[in-house]
């Protein structure tokens, strides 16, 4: 008798112990992604499983101790998740865009900020001259004496890179590495300041993943720059939590 | 053998305090990393060294366990499960991979024959800890193919459908084995402490 297409959830145990090859391994975790009640069921049968270990304890090798403790001090640390959209959501409601403290990197990198600029605009260079004044406007933010170059990161992936002209109230925006979105959305670009948030517009579409100097002007004290995922026509106000978020820096 | 073991104290304590630990060997800490290592090598290394038997071997992979520790603690997240499950599932996988590694599988082949046995003898070594006990005491309450199905797949190493071969019943059944024996193992764990 042929064995009939089985119930996924009956994988489970298989799963928890890590039973599973590696295909049958990624059909199930594909189901649980869709399956809350999986997910928790699996998470405590792991945890039963974990306790098996209990029995086989056994001394390690006395020497092992000072090897791990000393491979350790060696070996950096992976920096933990950064949940942006988790937590701008819960501020999302309140007045105004209570921005969490985004990690901006100034100056440090400011040498390969720069050249990725520089090459990002040499690959724009075509665009740039059709839009001769455009590209006017965006070299005197760049070399602004007061220019400030910032770059931050994207969830849940990506980069956008400003350089900002606190005189000038105008910052140049790149992205870099965004998720790719349907045609039916755009990424749009808000200033949000204590009394209000407006509209900069939207990113131009991305080439090689990158998305072209785009400039965002009209810049007030206290003003926070962020990026969400709109449809193609562009919204009125926010309505997603922003994939990305940066506090300008008031002079 | 069992003296010596470190962390003598019952690991359902330990285990809620290794969350506590992990949050600060995220940050960085040593002396917190150290208290990891002194709370669950023990465990890891005899976890590691029944799955992959090989002496050498186990220790290699029982220091991999342990620096993955110290690189992702940051990534632990509790909302996901309990730290001590975290760190076993890491300490499992590492096991596992090895012995699933291409190199390894001429000498699974000569191992499937001793397995089964060698549960007896775990047995044996655990008299004197308190979790191990309590472990040992669930696992008779399973069934006797529900046992096998999981100790062969935790221990052994073995795919469930490797352990339906070694058995010699359906790979459904043993899918089924191991999902119950399982819950019936979690739901003992947890009435009995």
């Amino acid at each position: 008798m042929r064995l009939r297409r089985t119930d996924p959830h009956t994988l489970a145990g298989a799963y928890a112990l890590d039973a599973l090859g590696e295909a049958d391994r990624e059909k199930f975790e594909r189901h649980l992604l869709g399956c809350e009640a999986c997910r928790a069921e699996a998470a405590s049968l792991r945890d039963a499983a974990g306790w098996l270990a209990e029995p086989a304890a056994a001394v390690p090798p006395p020497r092992l101790r000072g090897q791990v403790l000393a491979e350790a001090a060696r070996i950096r640390q992976r920096p933990p998740p950064v949940r942006v959209t988790g937590r701008a959501r819960r501020s999302w409601h309140g007045v105004g865009w209570r921005a969490p403290r985004l990690a901006v990197a100034i100056a440090g990198a400011g040498m390969l900020l720069a050249l990725a600029l520089g090459t990002l605009l040499i690959d724009t260079q075509h665009q740039l001259r059709v839009q001769e004044a455009h590209s006017g406007e965006i070299a005197a933010i760049m070399n602004a004496p007061d220019a400030d170059i910032m770059t931050v990161r994207a969830q849940p992936h990506g980069s956008a890179t400003v350089v900002m002209s606190h005189a000038a109230r105008a910052l140049v925006l790149t992205t870099a590495r965004l998720p790719a979105l349907p045609s039916t959305e755009c990424y749009q670009v808000w200033l949000m300041g204590t009394h209000r948030t407006k509209s900069a517009g939207r990113l131009p579409p991305p080439k090689q993943g990158m998305t072209a100097p785009m400039i965002v002007a009209g810049l007030a004290a206290g003003d926070r720059m962020g990026v969400t995922v709109e449809p193609t026509a562009g919204a009125a106000s926010p309505s997603s939590p922003p994939v990305l978020m940066l506090a300008l820096p008031s002079d | 053998m069992t003296a010596e073991l470190p962390g003598e104290r019952p690991r359902k304590a330990a285990g809620s305090e290794l969350a506590g630990l992990l949050a600060k060997v995220a940050r960085g800490d040593e002396a917190a990393f150290a208290g990891v290592y002194d709370h669950f090598a023990g465990v890891v290394y005899g976890l590691v060294r029944r799955v992959v038997r090989d002496p050498a071997q186990s220790e290699e992979v029982t220091q991999e366990v342990l620096l993955e520790v110290w690189r992702t603690a940051s990534r632990f997240d509790p909302s996901q499960g309990s730290a001590r499950s975290w760190l076993m599932t890491l300490a499992h996988r590492r096991a596992v991979d090895r012995v699933r590694s291409a190199q390894a599988t001429a000498k699974r082949e000569a191992r499937a024959a001793v397995t089964a046995a060698d549960y007896d003898v775990v047995v044996e070594e655990v008299e004197t800890r308190l979790d191990a006990q309590r472990v040992r005491r669930c696992l008779e309450s399973l069934t006797e193919l529900q046992r096998e199905s999981v100790t062969l797949a935790y221990y052994g190493g073995y795919t469930y459908r490797e352990v339906a071969a070694l058995l010699g019943v359906a790979v459904g059944t043993v899918k089924t084995r191991m999902r119950d024996g399982l819950i019936r193992l979690r739901d003992c764990l947890g009435t009995d402490s």
